[in-house]
């Protein structure tokens, strides 16, 4: 009961950050499932076991379309995974579709949507992360309600015990004595006693409920960094004593084996770099592995000051989460290699990073070969290279938290015609958003906020029909080899390699469009009101394009 | 169950009583709620079995709320118009509480385990919003709703105990209806006491010791309580066969109808309920406990460690073997039902017809586990004792 007396003050959900998307559980996925088109929108659930709310907005739909999902666990593969349930149609809303999917166990989790129509038949994989994050309290209404209902309920059993050895003994015509009148007291004694004793017991029993709640609750990975101000080298060790486990199941736990990383677009680390506070410095990295929890890469020459970093793994189990950290990089750092061939073995080709105008403050007038100024919805800007960027969006439409928006953005050429862009890491774009105090952070593609490392892991996973057991390989072989085909892709041209990451995503490549090249879009949903800034990086004349939008989000 | 045995006195008293008053509805209507309470809660364990996810409105919990409602609003109306509406007489053979009400305390237990039930409802439902929508019996906001539902039972044995164990007013009613209504109360009672501890009950741990001690710490507290309590000789031996029949017709009945796992992961692929478990065979230790009552009368201790060593060494007897009969292939029939298997277990695990070697105590850990049940069942006899006399005291 003192838990009550406790929860006295409003509800509060503490959302921790969670995994691949910082203070963004919401999925989106865009793209296709066989012959149809769909923008699926899931919201996980925050508590474990929970139901994630999925909304699936089929394109054309016809009449006598179905839509259906169902969970599939990578630990349990597609055999271990019960039938799909059938999505309701939106009696207001053509073409969209709700459904509820349970989601039973921690790790990871992916939601199939399965279409059948006019037109057959066709799947596709959203990848979801099944892990409790919230810690809730009791709303006050309801505290008082229960400690109401309980204290009605100790009145009544205390009345009824001390009816049960007095006068509820007596025969229909007989009267109450005077020693029933004390053995009524008497009752009414002990029962307290009993009562209070059977309530400190429920009480011990749900704090150890809520204890092993917190237990197994994801934490977020922790991570330091140190930059050796000699030669820029930046080192990233991740912290495993920080690894808690998210089950009591030991397959729930290989989930987040740190010697299972497998690549996302070819890299087995994607590293941003955002200055904090002014968000005038961008710079998306790729740190090698070193062993299973150090990374490292050469940082590019970037402006003095504080830095937050978040870096994006995925596992062969497809959990794919976000490791923040910051760090300072002083003035005078000293950036002469001392061997400059090793240091240019370390840095990564595909890096880059540019400087743009602080979040609130359009009079930019630094002059960086690297520095481009923020567009904003509807207002051209102008890239290093001679490219326009565009956000295109409605004059006077508000961007809406809690909605999904398409985030869409023209790129057009010298002569403002479209501009053929290049894949950048095997995707025709890749963006990141970031709330202005930091509290947000996603990394997003044409096709989606999902990670595309894990929808692999999990079509990989649901095509091998045997237990988990016989899927996984011994970790530090695994390790070696994922090394070495990192390296492999690394030393590809550009062509070979692209081919080779392209034919990996076969699901829902909606910016790959050859009509559409020039245009990109992202689908999202801000999880908040604010200001937040969005990155987006393509390519075109194999140089890196990078472009930054500021968002007011209502 | 047809032919009901009655103790000399009440065998004479029988042709007056047939002559006299019917029970009130009330009466049927607590027991029938302690009826639907239990095949709501069989049912939902078979549910989790084999379908594995439910919405507050299951069918079995549509069954476990129609109990509740039954003997809340029954009890609840019990209780007002005997405030409003009763007469003296009326007055003058119930409970009057809080110096204003009243009632009958078999109706204050019904009432007070409907609001507890109630009371479960928002706090199951905020647990679930908190610590996940969690598919294990034993929880805090479960347990409130489990104690208001054998509160319920409970309140249904009381009022037809009253009815039985009254003398003078208006006490002559039907002696076998009442015995009918205490026994499948009684047997309702055991079915809840049963399915709650269970998870150490089941066909795999009969050759472990602590299915005895288990065993012996629940159920003498209950069953010696009825045999001391009942009007007919055969109290506990009724008991156990109204929980026998009635978990075995769930075992034969649930399997008939279809159902698919709608949880993952699913290792075992059923199209059909399945079952919970076959009976304990505890009619045979509720005989020795009911011939024991009828031949030794008083609370002492010696007489509960004589209980105490029947029922453990009667279990023992039968159940031990019966364990190994189930495990084998005579078993896997529709009759005791021993292929149903979690929809979420491997159904070629090693021990699915067989006992895993951490289930099957020693000859040593047996013979202590043996003695230890005796010791705790010497207790819970004795609980069983006190408690049965007071149940033969409550008149109104």
């Amino acid at each position: 009961m003192k838990k009550i007396f406790l929860s006295v003050g409003l509800l509060i959900c503490l959302c921790i950050n969670a995994w691949a998307h910082v203070g963004s559980p919401g999925v989106t996925f865009e793209g296709g499932a066989g012959p149809y088109k769909l923008i699926a929108n899931i919201n996980p659930p925050d508590v474990i076991p929970g139901t994630a709310a999925v909304t699936v907005y089929l394109e054309g739909a016809a009449k006598g379309t179905h839509v259906s999902a169902r969970p599939v666990y990578w630990y349990a593969g597609a055999d271990g995974t019960p039938k799909a349930d059938v999505a309701e149609p939106s009696t207001t809303e053509r073409g969209r579709f709700d459904i509820k999917v349970w989601l039973m166990s921690t790790g990871t989790s992916s939601i199939e949507l399965a279409i059948t129509g006019p037109q057959g038949k066709g799947t596709v994989v959203v990848p979801v992360m099944a892990v409790s994050t919230a810690k809730r309290t009791m709303p006050a209404s309801l505290g008082w309600g229960l400690f109401a209902m309980a204290v009605f309920l100790v009145i009544l059993m205390v009345t009824i015990i001390s009816s049960s050895v007095s006068d509820s003994q007596l025969n229909p015509t007989e009267q109450l004595t005077k020693r029933l009148r004390r053995r009524r007291v008497t009752g009414a004694f002990g029962a307290v006693v009993v009562l209070g004793l059977i309530l400190w017991g429920g009480y011990s029993w749900w704090n150890a409920a809520a204890a092993s709640y917190n237990k197994y609750l994801y934490r977020p990975l922790q991570a330091s960094t140190t930059l050796n101000n000699q030669n820029g080298l930046l080192k990233f060790t991740i912290d495993t004593a920080q690894l808690n486990e998210l089950s009591r199941s030991r397959r729930g736990n290989l989930t987040r084996k740190m010697n299972y990383l497998v690549p996302d677009h070819g890299k087995l680390m994607h590293m941003f770099l955002v200055k904090a506070d002014a968000l005038d410095v961008f710079a998306h990295l790729h740190p090698r592995r070193a062993d299973s929890v150090t990374f490292v890469t050469q940082i590019p020459n970037l402006p003095a000051g504080k830095y937050w970093i978040y870096a994006d793994i995925t596992r062969l189990s497809g959990f794919a989460e976000t490791i923040i950290d910051t760090l300072s990089i002083p003035e005078t750092i000293y950036r002469q290699a001392s061997n400059p061939s090793q240091l240019s073995r370390i840095a990564d080709k595909d890096d880059t990073y540019f400087i743009t105008n602080p979040i609130n403050n359009k009079n930019f007038t630094r002059p960086s070969v690297n520095a481009v100024m923020c567009g904003a919805p509807g207002v051209e800007t102008k890239l290093q290279d001679g490219t326009s960027a565009v956000w295109v969006q409605r004059p006077g439409q508000d961007l809406k938290a809690g909605q999904l928006t398409e985030l869409t953005f023209e790129m057009l050429d010298e002569n403002r015609k479209p501009a053929k862009l290049e894949p950048y890491l095997g995707m025709m774009a890749h963006a990141v958003i970031l709330k202005d105090d930091g509290s947000v952070y996603i990394h997003l593609h044409p096709s989606g906020s999902y990670s595309m490392g894990s929808q692999k892991a999990l079509l990989d996973r649901m095509a091998f029909h045997q237990p988990l057991d016989k899927y996984l390989p011994a970790p530090q072989v695994f390790a070696d080899s994922v090394n070495r085909m990192v390296a492999s892709l690394d030393a590809m041209n550009e062509g070979e390699r692209n081919q080779l990451l392209m034919a990996g995503m076969k699901h829902g490549n909606a910016g790959s469009n050859e009509h559409s090249a020039h245009q990109i879009s992202f689908p999202y949903t801000f999880p908040q009101p604010g200001k937040y800034r969005i990155w987006v990086q393509t390519k075109r004349n194999g140089k890196i394009l990078n472009s930054a939008f500021d968002a007011d989000v209502k | 169950m047809s032919s009901i045995t009655y103790p000399a006195g009440a065998a004479e008293t029988k042709t007056t009583a047939t002559r006299t008053g019917t029970l009130p509805f009330y009466i049927y209507a607590v027991v029938f709620a302690s009826f639907s309470i239990v095949v709501g809660l069989v049912w939902d364990i078979s549910w989790h079995m084999s379908i594995g996810r439910d919405g507050l409105f299951s069918p079995p919990h549509l069954a476990t709320y129609l109990g509740a409602v039954t003997a809340g609003l029954f009890s609840g109306y019990h209780v007002l118009r005997l405030t409003f509406a009763g007469h003296a007489g009326e007055k003058q053979e119930s409970i009057r509480f809080w110096r204003f009400f009243y009632g009958s305390l078999g109706a204050l237990f019904c009432i007070w385990g409907a609001f507890t039930m109630i009371t479960s409802a928002p706090f199951d439902d905020w647990w679930h919003s908190t610590f996940g929508l969690d598919v294990q019996i034993l929880s805090p906001p479960h347990t409130v709703l489990l104690l208001g539902m054998i509160t319920i039972q409970f309140g249904a044995m009381v009022s037809v105990m009253a009815l039985q164990n009254r003398t003078g007013g208006s006490a002559n009613f039907n002696k076998q209806t009442l015995s009918w209504c205490f026994t499948l109360s009684s047997g309702f009672l055991l079915v809840m006491l049963f399915t709650i501890a269970s998870e150490y009950l089941g066909r795999q741990s009969m050759h472990a010791s602590g299915f005895y001690v288990v065993s012996a710490m629940l159920f003498p507290l209950f069953m010696v309580a009825v045999s001391k309590a009942s009007a007919t000789r055969w109290g506990a031996t009724y008991m156990a066969l109204v929980y026998m029949v009635f978990m075995a017709i769930m075992v034969w009945v649930l399997p008939l109808f279809p159902a698919e796992p709608k949880l993952g992961p699913v290792q075992n692929h059923i199209t059909h309920y399945q079952s919970f478990n076959f009976p304990l065979l505890l009619l045979f230790p509720a005989l020795a406990i009911d011939l024991f009552n009828q031949r030794l009368n008083g609370l002492s201790l010696l007489k509960a460690l004589l209980i105490s060593i029947a029922f453990v060494f009667i279990l023992f007897a039968v159940q031990w073997p019966f364990g190994s009969f189930l495990t084998t292939t005579y078993a896997r029939n529709w009759f005791f039902g021993t292929t149903s298997w979690y929809f979420g277990s491997d159904p070629n695990h090693k021990y699915r017809y067989a006992f895993a070697p951490n289930a099957v105590s020693s000859a040593g850990d047996m013979v202590k586990g043996l003695g230890i049940a005796i010791a705790i069942g010497t207790i819970s006899s004795w609980l069983g004792l006190v408690w049965g006399s007071w149940m033969k005291s409550v008149k109104r």
